[in-house]
């Protein structure tokens, strides 16, 4: 039965599957694939819905009726967010049209009758010999001509509809069908379906109802084609065109375009209108959140005569935008560029102060109104606004620069965020903020973010991390790309995207690493020194440790002993290689420094203060891990021997070193069992005796912690490559090479 | 269920004055921002993302939130003849409706010679956002019909853009030959006394009229903010009006009573209880004239009203409710002030009765809209 067929085919999803099915499978496996693609059909209810409207019989009862009604709302969610496939809508309109149950049932079919893709004409037609069929009210004949008129663009072929014309003529003389028929006919008339008896009819009917524009225009055209046999003057002040005829579908059909057009977004990356809503006629409520179509700007009056330009929405290509690059028009809606990875690359060229203010004014206003003035809650379209804060932070990631409008709105926004709506967008954009000058950074940033910081979780707390993380790196970015070696203040071009003088710049820096050194030394604390967090303020001060060499800006900052000491005694081997990478850093930072200063004679911004914390926290490190001298007069961390004694472990100051530190203790355990693996006793303390030490050092490099091979080639000598004299001289070597450092 | 009303009339009693003033010191006490003087720290420029907002120069230096603030005191209205300065027939335009009030950013390349083009556009953007996919003529002869003007000598200083007044007529479709067309639609854009700093540091090609009001359909409404979006790449909101307007309102206009007869002076509070209690609590002028006298008196400037007096004014109606019906207004929300001068309501709505009051109100409206900037 041709039902059945129509049947099988919506299932579209497992066409696809049913392509792949090659000949080289065996029969049995077509079989499966057939019994499951039968389960899958039994199971999805919308398939047993169309199946069910496609059986049910004439007269069924509909009141009361719980399948019915079942089967009613899962065609009818599909149908008003995805819109129908062609074989439902056919099946739909063949059970409404036919009144199988009720004109009420009907008519509930037909609002929610929104083509997917595109409407069978077999459907139209048949629909059309069930109007000839005279059974429907009146209200619904007019309902499914409206729906008729609305789908139009979207029947397959109009060549059978074309075909019987003449029955369609038909209705011209029922009056309440009338405007609606004679928009139909005006859509279908081609010059051969245009008949001497149909001109007298019009003009007989016009005789009767007067001049009505629906008539008026039908007539018009009827004279465009065939002016001999159409003798009518019509006047000049003609109402131009019909009526749209769509309202009742008209939300539905603006929400189904918007997911297919969603769906088509990823095809068509580069092209221009990816973003356009463009039947989104009527603003819904919630509007401040969609990037508007590019179109060109209607005031051209001051256009220059003879010049050419390109518009932009005709922009298709990346080819295209290098040609006419000197000739593009900004768009009437700056806000619009947005919407285009192309758009993107052109406004990336344009220099107009003006043209970035209308954008700022148009992003932020929309910030402002969804995230602020907005009053009631937009937890529904938390999507919308998910999308479009990625459209920013990805714009402003590829202009490599904040908007001042984001800027602004941030500032206001984080006193009154609760930290957990939209919080990787809002710290995405947040790591975008250009250089705050010193002076409002505590005020604008630092406040609501401590109180945020301290209030939540410890992932809240590690995403601020990451986020200043990510401001710093973006900060000395700037710097480092647009500060000239002979002068100092940058302030230079329009190009510059930070052109406050170095000293503020620095000044600022010096805040924000100041800053998370606070934060983050009393948020390990509250969260019990947790390795999540220490690693983020781990990859923080990595920046940090590397601001004069790879940034090129003369500063120094060390981490506070509050995040230094967790960190080296911290119990996962990637913290403390962390540190040491960090330390390593730190000391090419420094003698660098120190050389530069010696070279040049310009006095390099670095306290003797710094290089003699530095030196502390070397010496605490070494002291700990290579030495075993840990707790002892001169190492930083000192404690009394008594409390050491009550604390009942033996030989505590060995305890941190890199045998026993708990980092490496692993580490340790395997070197033990691949040195000695038929050793039943566990003794750690021989790895440290003669070549033992070396090979275990070899050992860890090899388990990829390299930064602590940095740190101990870097800040160790050994003197004598003899391990019996190691304690003394690696001792030595070390306090030398400290000195070394202080000496600079 | 619904809302309990309850109506509330009686005269404000001159005992209450006296505990008005003690009211003072707590009133005074609410912290205002005070504006910064931010204006000075040229030294650092933006990138070329923020070149145009650089140019404005206005609250905008790295780091520096917008510059605009409310101002803890301005100017007591002061009696004007209107009708010297402007047309007595545009007055009357806007006397008339109730305004719905919507805040505008600055418009890109508005002209004020080209208003008769903007009509034409206009008229033909509606025509064609009412039946979409069709192509229109510019010069068709519509069924809308567009007229934009200039309400030449309502701008207080020389910063401020002149009003643009904008009509829709609608000509019946039956209409008999003959039939003037009706006005369906009215709105108007206007700045008056706006903050000159803010204003001078917008780039030339911009215009600020930052207070939009329309009285007629919402759907046309709608198409014509769609018209000014598109033309002008500016962006409407709506703006509602917080107690704090409504406070100062109540407060000029009582202020003005010796001058103009104001008749009486109603607010109407909205109570968060369960169902919601709306108040209207109506007082007689003179009371309320010699109560805002009470709290004036110890003021040196004669001409200016702060906020605190403002404060303490409120203060007192709600101390003197308080003692006859032990409920406090404090805990509700003022939603809507009137007097013979005209109405306004939180939800952004407002009317004037007469021309003479129009200018100090949209003062005060400007300078809430000009808050409501983005930048």
């Amino acid at each position: 039965m041709a039902r059945k067929s129509m049947l099988r085919i919506p299932d579209m999803d497992s066409s696809s599957e049913n392509d792949s099915s090659a000949p080289g499978r065996s029969h049995r496996s077509l079989r499966v694939a057939e019994n499951a693609k039968k389960k899958k059909e039994a199971e999805d209810p919308f398939l047993l819905a169309l199946k069910y409207f496609s059986q049910v019989e004439a007269g069924t009862p509909w009141k009361g009726n719980d399948t019915l009604e079942r089967h009613l709302a899962v065609v009818e969610r599909v149908g008003l967010s995805r819109g129908l496939p062609p074989q439902a809508i056919s099946i739909l309109l063949e059970f409404s049209l036919s009144l199988r149950m009720g004109s009420l049932v009907s008519m509930r079919v037909l609002k929610f009758l929104i083509p997917a893709s595109s409407v069978p004409q077999e459907a139209i037609i048949r629909g059309v010999s069930w109007l000839c069929v005279d059974k429907m009210p009146m209200s619904m004949q007019v309902v499914f001509v409206r729906w008729m008129l609305t789908v139009f663009d979207l029947i397959d072929s109009k060549d059978q509809l074309r075909a019987i014309y003449g029955f369609i003529f038909n209705f011209v003389t029922e009056e309440n069908l009338c405007p609606y028929i004679c928009h139909l006919l005006y859509l279908l008339t081609r010059k051969e379906s245009i008949r001497p008896y149909r001109v007298r009819k019009l003009l007989e009917l016009q005789t009767k109802m007067g001049c009505q524009p629906f008539l008026m225009n039908l007539l018009s055209l009827y004279k465009v084609y065939c002016p001999e046999l159409v003798t009518l003057s019509v006047p000049p002040k003609m109402k131009s065109g019909f009526k749209n005829h769509n309202s009742t579908w008209k939300a539905a059909l603006a929400a189904v375009k918007k997911s297919s057009t969603a769906e088509l977004v990823s095809d068509l990356q580069l092209s221009v209108a990816v973003s356009g809503q463009p039947t989104a006629r009527k603003r819904k409520l919630h509007s401040h959140l969609t990037v508007p179509v590019i179109s060109s700007s209607t005031q051209s009056q001051n256009r220059q005569p003879g010049c050419k330009v390109f518009p932009l929405e005709q922009l298709r290509s990346f080819s295209q935008l290098l040609e006419n690059l000197h000739r593009i028009e900004l768009p009437a809606q700056m806000g619009s560029l947005l919407g285009s990875p192309l758009a993107l690359h052109f406004l990336d060229c344009v220099r107009d102060s003006s043209a970035f203010l209308r954008l700022n004014f148009w992003l932020g206003h929309s910030l402002h109104e969804e995230f602020m003035f907005c009053k009631e809650a937009s937890a529904m379209d938390r999507t919308e606004a998910t999308s479009f804060l990625n459209t920013l932070i990805s714009t402003q990631c590829f202009l490599q620069e904040g908007f001042a409008a984001t800027e602004l709105f941030l500032y206001k926004f984080l006193n009154i965020w609760d930290g957990s709506l939209l919080r990787p967008e809002i710290l995405g954009l947040l790591s975008d903020i250009p250089v705050v000058p010193c002076s409002r950074i505590k005020h604008l940033l630092f406040e609501p973010l401590m109180q945020l910081f301290f209030t939540s979780s410890l992932f809240f707390k590690c995403s601020v991390i990451e986020c200043l993380t990510n401001m710093l790196l973006k900060w000395l970015t700037w710097h480092s790309v647009y500060a000239f070696e002979d002068d100092l203040d940058i302030s230079l071009t329009s190009q510059t995207p930070v052109n406050m003088t170095l000293s503020g710049l620095m000044d600022s820096v010096v805040e924000l690493v100041q800053f998370v050194g606070r934060i983050s030394a009393i948020g390990l604390q509250l969260e019990g020194y947790h390795s999540l967090l220490l690693s983020f303020t781990m990859d923080f001060y990595v920046t940090v440790s590397d601001m004069y060499l790879k940034y090129d800006l003369p500063l120094v900052l060390l981490p506070p002993p509050g995040v230094f000491y967790p960190a080296l005694f911290a119990t996962d081997p990637v913290n403390v290689d962390k540190l040491c990478h960090i330390m390593y850093r730190y000391r090419k930072n420094l003698m660098s420094a120190k050389s530069q200063e010696r070279e040049t004679k310009k006095p390099i911004e670095v306290s003797r203060k710094t290089y003699r914390e530095f030196n502390q926290y070397l010496v605490s490190m070494v002291s700990c891990l290579w030495n075993s001298r840990a707790f002892q007069p001169g190492t930083g961390v000192e404690l009394d021997k008594g409390l050491l004694s009550r604390s009942g472990v033996p030989e505590p100051w060995a305890r941190f070193s890199l045998v026993h530190h708990p980092a490496f203790l692993g580490h340790a355990l395997d070197f033990h069992q691949n040195c000695w693996p038929e050793r039943t006793k566990m003794d750690l303390g021989s790895i440290k005796s003669g070549k033992r030490w070396d090979w275990y050092v070899q050992f860890l490099y090899c388990q990829g912690l390299h930064g602590l091979e940095e740190f101990i080639q870097s800040s160790l000598s050994r003197q004598s490559p003899s391990r019996a004299t190691r304690d003394t001289t690696g001792g030595l070597s070390t306090s030398q090479t400290t000195s070394q450092t202080t000496a600079c | 269920m619904g809302r309990r009303v309850v109506q509330i009339h009686f005269l404000f009693l001159s005992a209450v004055v006296c505990y008005a003033m003690e009211e003072r010191d707590s009133a005074s006490a609410t912290p205002r921002g005070k504006a910064p003087s931010n204006q000075s720290r040229k030294s650092y420029g933006r990138s070329r993302r923020s070149l145009g907002v650089e140019l404005t120069n206005i609250g905008f230096t790295p780091g520096h939130l917008a510059g605009l603030r409310a101002p803890t005191s301005r100017e007591l209205p002061k009696p004007r003849n209107l009708t010297e300065h402007v047309n007595p027939e545009q007055i009357a335009l806007l006397v008339k409706n109730e305004w719905k009030l919507s805040y505008i950013t600055p418009l890109y390349q508005f002209r004020h010679t080209q208003l008769k083009t903007y009509s034409k556009q206009l008229s033909a953007f509606i025509a064609a956002e009412k039946q979409q996919g069709l192509a229109v003529e510019i010069e068709a002869d519509t069924s809308f019909r567009v007229t934009f003007s200039a309400v030449l000598g309502l701008a207080e200083t020389e910063d401020d853009a002149e009003t643009v007044f904008i009509q829709i007529h609608s000509r019946p479709p039956f209409a008999v030959e003959g039939d003037a067309p009706k006005v369906i639609w009215s709105g108007w854009l206007t700045c008056i006394n706006g903050n000159p700093e803010y204003l001078r540091s917008l780039p030339s090609g911009f215009v600020c009229l930052p207070l939009f009001c329309t009285s007629g359909s919402e759907s046309l409404t709608s198409v014509v903010k769609l018209w000014f979006e598109k033309t002008f790449d500016c962006n409407f909101g709506t703006l509602s009006l917080n107690s704090t307007c409504l406070q100062w309102l109540a407060s000029m206009w009582t202020g003005c009573h010796p001058a103009f007869n104001i008749r009486y002076l109603k607010l109407v509070w909205n109570l968060p209880a369960q169902p919601p209690l709306d108040i209207s609590y109506t007082i007689h002028p003179q009371d309320a004239w010699d109560l805002w006298n009470s709290i004036r008196e110890q003021d040196s400037a004669a001409d200016t009203i702060s906020i605190n007096e403002v404060e303490s004014f409120m203060k007192g109606l709600e101390a003197h409710f308080f003692r006859h019906f032990r409920i406090y207004l404090s805990a509700g929300t003022l939603t809507k002030v009137s007097t013979t001068f005209g109405s306004a309501h939180c939800d952004g709505k407002i009317k004037f009765t007469s021309g003479d009051s129009i200018k100090h109100v949209l003062m005060l409206l400007t300078e809430y809209a000009l808050l409501k900037m983005p930048i």
